[in-house]
């Protein structure tokens, strides 16, 4: 009985010692534990795929059984939508585009100059506590850790593990994701109004491009060095920018731009909306809007580049004293929908030499 | 020394870690996208509660801690976490039984499926001492709630599969 006591209390010491020894390795960002993933991952890999060929009728009827109804339903819902957002897709395609150009024109970074690699969501997360996926590329296309992942509608998530054809996708509503972020709110003040300008008094495209040429050369060279694989597009002034002569031009007032809050947006687990904490105590709940957008901030040390769409602001909770106040976002990408991804291949700083 | 080889091959806890690969497989794959009201049945803490449910709570932990040691490896969570869990999902499930000489079918179903279940509960708070917080909450009961219902139906094929892998064996005549 002795016996059997010391044993089962060796056993459960040696469990205990030995976990806590793996943890540490870990979490101490050991290369031993990298390298052991990394063997693990190519010797799992060919069983993976074998079993997901296997069990794929199986995971489709149970998919076609559970979601039939709702696949039907949402086919007619998106179908008028489409119709409804045609029209708006051309105007924002072309607003983008024009923000993109004055952008470049002023030296200044746009996610269309970082390059970026297409992939397929092939596995989610086994397990109910992370929010991760699995894709189909890995660092043989130059996929890193920390990268930026997004799909068509916006930011999704960042790569958090990478094999050689293969990687794993911490998913933004993960409660380990934390991102600096900013949100756009408007301003009530009205602009001022000017009267439409002389035809010959306009500007032409060639005195537009020899007023900036200098400053747009030099910037670009030095934006090149700030982020990696950022390249500017050819500046050029699309003919719309400057015909507008003889309208009338909106000028605003300073107080009259977006004001931008910044704070950290932060996940909640499967089902709940990430919030954004950590805005100014000066910011008044008040100040911002419900349907405000929220963007990536940027900045040296942010996971993703600026004025990636994150989602809009959907409940705005004020809090008494100092703290400022706190943001539910509604997430523009369904994540519980994942097919198609696109990574950015910028890494952050943070993450650079993983 | 091919003497040996064939040993390690022939062994208990070699044929363990082929099974655990075919498990983990299904559980990678299958058993990440049927999820009953949004919640994955966790195949890995059933086949380790089975196998703490059949034999001692010595082998329940190693169970554990080897099959926790390659879920880890899958995932991104730190390595060691599920091992810890999953150890002691398997010890628990022995020690269950451990005052049965002889537990009928529906006790030991019984016993695997209310392990399973604790590992649902302690996998979140073993992730929050490591300062991975933030899963505590009521889907905990819903997460509990579906793995214990799989257990109740997969543990009846499981414990015939964790009594052949870790059955002792005879080899070469010693």
């Amino acid at each position: 009985m002795a016996k059997n006591r010391t044993n089962l209390t060796r056993a459960i010491a040696l469990l205990g010692l030995a976990s806590v020894f793996f943890i540490t390795l870990d979490l101490s960002d050991s290369a031993v534990t990298s390298r052991m993933r990394r063997v693990f991952g190519t010797v799992f890999s060919p069983i993976e795929n074998v079993s997901r060929v296997v069990t794929r009728p199986l995971s489709g009827a149970w998919t076609a059984f559970r979601e039939y109804d709702d696949v039907v339903d949402e086919n007619d819902r998106l179908k008028e939508e489409v119709a409804l957002q045609e029209g708006a897709a051309v105007a924002a395609a072309a607003s983008v585009r024009l923000a993109q150009e004055l952008l470049a024109l002023n030296g200044l970074p746009t996610l269309a100059g970082i390059n970026s690699v297409t992939a397929q969501v092939i596995g989610e997360t086994p397990t109910n506590y992370s929010q991760i996926v699995e894709i189909n590329q890995g660092s043989s296309s130059g996929i890193k850790v920390g990268m930026p992942v997004l799909n068509a509608a916006g930011l999704i998530g960042k790569v958090t593990e990478v094999f050689g054809d293969r990687a794993l996708v911490m998913l933004i509503s993960d409660p380990d994701y934390a991102l600096s972020v900013k949100v756009v709110t408007k301003s009530s003040r009205t602009p001022i109004t000017l009267p439409p300008l002389p035809t010959e008094d306009a500007p032409t495209v060639d005195s537009v491009l020899e007023t900036n040429d200098t400053s747009s050369t030099s910037s670009s060279t030095s934006t090149t060095t700030t982020i990696f694989g950022f390249t500017p597009s050819a500046t050029t002034v699309p003919a719309d920018v400057v015909a507008g002569a003889g309208s009338k031009i909106n000028v605003p007032l300073a107080g009259q731009l977006a004001v931008r809050e910044t704070g950290i947006l932060e996940g909640r687990g499967p089902g709940t909306r990430p919030i954004v904490r950590f805005l100014d105590a000066t910011t008044r709940a008040a100040a911002i809007e419900v349907g405000a957008p929220v963007v990536s901030s940027g900045g040296s040390r942010s996971l993703a580049p600026p004025d990636v769409v994150i989602g809009v602001v959907s409940r705005v909770i004020e809090r008494l004293g100092t703290a400022g106040p706190i943001l539910e976002i509604d997430l523009v990408a369904d994540l519980s929908n994942l097919s198609f991804l696109r990574i950015l291949l910028y890494q952050p700083i943070t993450e650079a030499g993983r | 020394m091919f003497e040996r080889l064939l040993r390690l091959i022939a062994s208990r806890w070699f044929r363990l870690v082929l099974v655990v690969f075919i498990v983990l497989s299904l559980q990678t794959t299958l058993f990440s996208e049927v999820r009953p009201f949004g919640y994955a049945i966790q195949l890995v803490a059933i086949f380790v509660a089975s196998a703490g449910s059949v034999h001692d709570v010595r082998t329940g932990a190693i169970v554990g801690l080897v099959s926790g040691l390659m879920f880890d490896a899958v995932l991104a969570t730190p390595l060691g976490i599920s091992a810890l869990v999953l150890g002691a999902v398997g010890a628990g499930a022995a020690l269950m039984l451990r005052s049965f000489r002889d537990p009928p079918w529906w006790l030991r179903l019984l016993a695997v499926s209310v392990a399973a279940a604790c590992g649902e509960l302690l996998m979140p708070l073993t992730q929050a001492v490591v300062g991975q917080g933030g899963w505590l909450g009521l889907r905990v009961i819903s997460a509990m709630s579906v793995t214990f219902i799989g257990a109740l139906l997969i543990a009846s094929l499981f414990i015939p599969v964790t009594r052949w892998t870790l059955r002792e064996k005879v080899l070469l005549g010693n």
